[in-house]
């Protein structure tokens, strides 16, 4: 018998998984897809934004107390986000992919403004616009792009590639006061292929040939700046790309720039999540839509999944819904304005009417209602009802299905994922193996 | 202030007044048109796209049925290849009266319209989403019509013949001279909207083609023109359901016309009468009537994914009408100002379907003719635009086009096939200020994910452009003297590629001497439009106006993306320039109070 099924395989249930393995349970996670991991930046942006306010959070540690009462963060408090990132970096880092705080990386020891020391301190890097994007872990190729490193930077762009405009990302962060420029490196010099997508450029880049000849074309048009390339540095031998380019370039700093979805860096954190599960003996199996479920009194007995053939009925002790919000599929919203969770059909705070769903301007800084419903949940993470109590003993919830929270609006989606996902990880291993049984 | 000259002043860049423009400068008039916003941006981008036989009007407006089914054979020739021969079945659904199929079939033997009944069970082989209780279906020569690329033609064609066409110049007065009695307008003065600047046109004759801005044109020379504003609401499904016009058989009513064009199938319309002509409103009962008469064409539409609502608003007139703008005809009006209301030099032509323009415009230009004493005849009933050679539009050609000559990698706009060198070639060859413009060029961002890829490349490719304007004179942003208004390459992704200047080997393009460099001002560096920040955020609150009506199910989670690439990834409500503004912003945000 399993202790704790998953369902769903983006961040927040594969790390929920990982962590639940670590802690001694057996563990399976059900997904329908691949989960939305490599849709986004491939950063941690634990809290960039308080909701409805314009200027960026600086530390989390200090304004996740200012967060409406109801806000995940709140219900877990400062003491238990901060656990659940180390765990995050450790399981990251045993699988090659370092990610720290781009505020407190190694690389920025001795740069004016970095202190050195791990904190709540959210960094500005930059987006594929030259915007400033507030992110509180970046993977190591990323942190070098730090705002408040004031040494002039030139942005590359490969000619042809759809996704990276070097110049308009060059002319934005000049706009901010920054020392900036934007140049070509002509891709046709790299390989005959005319498909330049993200993903077919990050292939490229894991062979050695191409990787020699991106860092002698980067030297020739680099002045002595840091360097801003598109995120496309290697798929699977990444690390190997970044040390070529960074003993090609000399000590030269550079770094990468997320592109649009799907993300390169978003790919190599989802396959470094998958590799770690994977060495924990834990199978995420895909194409099983979760579709039914049945109970015994208060307690969910099985889910059914939707698989190739059959559905097939997956028991278990606890059930851990990590569906995500109306992006990953785990929130539906029909015509007639209702909102359902697509699972276990859980009570869901969402406004009473279509017509309330949505802002006139789509950038307005609060955000659209609808996207903020979601799963309220108890301190423990399982599912309440409309009394407030738990709606299953053995069911719990984490990452982007929780109510009261717009992970995209406050830039707080992987933060969201990997807290929640942990704590409600551990609320289970408590449950079922109460401490100090568990050990590392 | 400019100052210009012309013996015909057109006010209105709308399917009518481009129109009036081309067959004027045809027939040797000095003609200058005038245009508030992008071409079409009035009620001809906002309409389904039937090209109507007639039959529709048959029983109802027969004198609008006649009108329709000579223009429909005369725009097939001079507009092939604006137009998707795809043909029209009027269907008996089980809630359609009995006696009027009949009625219809004989009205439009009488009136000479094309219609031949098929059996239902052939009808359903040829288009086996639709009712399978429909009983009887006749066939007629219905088609549907890009009316932004038909009129970007026309406009092409007018300027070929010497018009000189001015988007974006917005008129803030009329002159009138002359003594009581022999009063007359004499020109007229206009803003342009990018640069702010006042331009003064004196013109022997000004013809009011502004659609429904009509009666304010009109009430700029005191004189009341009460137009019938009737708003239609339509949606757009993300594929085709039929590749053939689907009409309900009955008298014409909301929701009962389904138009396949481009790649998706257009449901409409309603028709609800407004006092102002950009109450461009979209009700949540009419996206449920919408859904719910779709329904009874093809069963199951209202469960489609939804991409987007809009809405257009019909320019009607009737003399002296007090009812429904439903009832309202469709026919034609043609206002003398000078007979009605002893104002010389002053047209008013209005009402009539987008598949009458031609016969409007000529009508205009005849009434023109006689009041400036000359006699000229039309030309444009045997003059094609440019681009007929392409033939009838047909679905796949851009497909083919860009697998033909392995385009894929040059896609900005996967949804609609948009190329790098389309978007290049639109800006570069017909006047742009705004995404918006180049969506209705190319059709960018008119995909199911509504601009959520294809907005920042769009933006990137076109600070290129800018800045290579501002740095390398090689290869200037726009080439000089290209001629405005080439069209005709513009929706194909194979002549783009041709016609595109070759990045690297372009000569400095000739300027014809005396003519002024022609740049779109979303690439000029000089202008403030040209902002990629302003026009990202621009090209976003507008794609979000015409989705946020329809957004439940899997067009929600789509949103949801686009919020991810715009928020999570790009921060784009965090860049630069928030304050700066387009003449279009406030436009975007339109009904945004709450």
């Amino acid at each position: 018998m399993l202790d704790l099924l998953v369902i769903g395989a983006g961040l927040t249930g594969l790390f929920a998984a990982y962590a639940a393995a670590r802690a001694g349970l057996r563990v399976r996670v059900i997904a329908k897809g691949m989960g939305a991991t490599h849709w986004h930046a491939g950063t941690i942006d634990l809290l960039g934004y308080l909701p409805g306010e314009q200027k960026p959070v600086a530390d989390w540690v200090e304004a996740v107390p200012e967060l409406p009462a109801a806000h995940p963060y709140r219900n877990l408090g400062v003491d238990a986000i901060r656990t659940a990132m180390v765990e995050f970096q450790r399981l990251v880092a045993g699988a090659g992919l370092p990610y720290e705080s781009a505020a407190a990386g190694p690389w920025f020891a001795g740069v004016a403004g970095g202190s050195g020391e791990q904190d709540g301190r959210n960094s500005m890097l930059i987006s594929p616009v030259g915007a400033p994007r507030p992110v509180y872990l970046a993977p190591a190729a990323q942190q070098p792009a730090n705002l408040a490193d004031t040494r002039p930077m030139v942005i590359v762009g490969l000619t042809g590639m759809p996704d990276f405009y070097p110049t308009l990302i060059a002319e934005n962060l000049c706009r901010q006061g920054h020392r900036a420029r934007g140049a070509t490196v002509p891709l046709d010099k790299l390989t005959a292929r005319r498909d330049n997508s993200p993903l077919q450029l990050a292939r490229l880049f894991d062979e050695p040939a191409a990787q020699a000849r991106l860092a002698e074309m980067v030297a020739d048009v680099a002045a002595g700046e840091r360097v801003g390339l598109p995120a496309v540095l290697g798929l699977h031998r990444h690390a190997r790309t970044c040390a070529h380019l960074q003993e090609a370039t000399g000590a030269r700093a550079f770094f990468e720039i997320p592109t649009l979805p799907p993300s390169v860096p978003g790919l190599r954190l989802d396959t470094a999540l998958r590799e770690s599960l994977a060495g924990q003996g834990v199978r995420v199996e895909t194409g099983m839509e979760a579709c039914g479920f049945g109970t015994d009194g208060r307690r969910i007995e099985w889910v059914e999944s939707e698989t190739g053939s059959r559905p097939l009925r997956h028991s278990a002790r606890n059930f851990l819904l990590a569906t995500g919000g109306i992006l990953g599929g785990g929130i539906h919203g029909d015509r007639c304005g209702r909102v359902r969770e697509v699972v276990f059909d859980l009570p869901l705070t969402a406004p009473q009417a279509r017509s309330q769903w949505l802002r006139p301007l789509f950038l307005d800084s609060r955000g659209h209602p609808v996207f903020q419903c979601g799963v309220a949940v108890d301190a423990r993470c399982q599912p309440l009802d409309e009394s407030g109590a738990p709606v299953y003993d053995n069911l719990w919830a984490a990452g982007a299905v929780l109510a009261h929270t717009d992970p995209i609006r406050e830039r707080s989606r992987e933060g969201i994922a990997i807290a929640t996902g942990y704590a409600a990880a551990a609320a289970v291993a408590r449950d079922v193996s109460p401490p100090p049984a568990a050990d590392n | 202030m400019r100052r210009l000259e012309a013996e015909i002043l057109v006010i209105g860049g709308g399917a009518t007044g481009t129109g009036v423009a081309w067959d004027a400068a045809l027939r040797g008039f000095r003609t200058v048109l005038v245009e508030r916003r992008d071409l079409t941006h009035g009620t001809t981008g906002r309409y389904h796209g039937l090209l109507h036989s007639g039959a529709r009007y048959v029983l109802k407006d027969p004198d609008s049925a006649v009108e329709c089914s000579g223009e429909n054979s005369i725009l097939r020739r001079t507009h092939t290849h604006c137009i998707e021969d795809t043909g029209g079945f009027f269907v008996v659904t089980p809630e359609d009266e009995k006696d009027y199929p009949d009625r219809f079939a004989a009205a439009c033997l009488r009136h000479g319209i094309p219609c031949e009944e098929l059996s239902a069970a052939a009808a359903l082989r040829r288009e086996p989403l639709l009712n399978p209780g429909i009983s009887r279906v006749f066939e007629v020569p219905d088609a549907a019509a890009d009316s932004f690329l038909a009129t970007h033609a026309t406009a092409q064609a007018a300027s070929q013949a010497g018009a000189q066409l001015l988007p974006y110049h917005e008129l803030v007065g009329l002159q009138i001279s002359g003594a009581e009695g022999s009063r007359a307008v004499t020109g007229a003065t206009v803003v342009d909207a990018v640069s702010g600047e006042e331009v003064r046109i004196d013109a022997d004759l000004v013809i009011n083609a502004a659609g429904a801005w009509a009666g304010r044109v009109a009430a700029l020379a005191d004189i009341e023109v009460r137009m019938i504003l009737g708003r239609g609401v339509m949606l757009a499904t993300n594929t085709r359901l039929t590749n053939t016009v689907i009409n309900r058989c009955k008298m014409p009513g909301d929701g009962d016309i389904l138009v396949p064009i481009h790649t998706v199938s257009v449901i409409g319309t309603t028709d609800e009468q407004v006092n102002q002509p950009e109450d461009l409103r979209v009700e949540a009962w009419e996206v449920d009537l919408m859904l719910a008469e779709g329904d009874k064409l093809v069963p199951g539409l209202s469960r489609s994914r939804i991409l987007r609502a809009w809405a257009g608003v019909r320019p009607l007139y009737q003399d002296n009408f007090s009812g429904e703008s439903r009832d309202a005809t469709r026919s034609t009006a043609l206002l003398d100002h000078a007979k009605r209301d002893g104002i010389g030099g002053f047209l008013t032509i209005t009402g009539g379907k987008w598949t009458t323009f031609r016969r409007m415009a000529e009508s205009a230009v005849d009434a023109a003719c006689a009041q400036l004493g000359v006699s000229r005849p039309c030309r444009t009933a045997d003059t094609f635009v440019p681009g007929v050679e392409q033939g009838h539009y047909w679905l796949g050609h851009r497909l083919e086009e860009i697998e033909e000559n392995r385009l894929q990698a040059e896609l900005v706009c996967e949804c609609e096939l948009v190329t790098r060198s389309m978007l290049e070639n639109a800006v570069r060859r017909n006047p742009t200020v705004t995404l918006d413009d180049l969506r209705r060029d190319v059709r960018l961002g008119m995909g199911p994910c509504q601009g959520g890829f294809c907005t920042y490349r769009a933006v990137g490719i076109l600070h290129q452009m800018r800045a290579a304007g501002e740095t390398g004179p090689q290869e200037p942003a726009a080439p000089p003297g290209a001629a405005e208004w080439e069209v005709d390459s513009l929706q194909s992704p194979a002549r783009s590629e041709n016609v595109a200047p070759a990045r690297a080997s372009a000569g400095p393009v000739q300027v014809p001497p005396g003519e002024a460099p022609q740049v779109s001002a979303a690439i000029d560096p000089q202008a403030a439009v040209s902002q990629p920040n302003l026009l990202l955020r621009d090209f976003l609150q507008e794609r979000w106006k015409g989705v946020a009506p329809i957004l439940w199910g899997q067009q929600l989670r789509q949103e949801r993306l686009d919020e991810l690439i715009y928020l999570s990834i790009l921060n784009a409500d965090h860049l630069p320039g928030q304050e700066e503004e387009s003449p279009m912003s406030g436009f975007y945000r339109l009904n945004s109070e709450d």
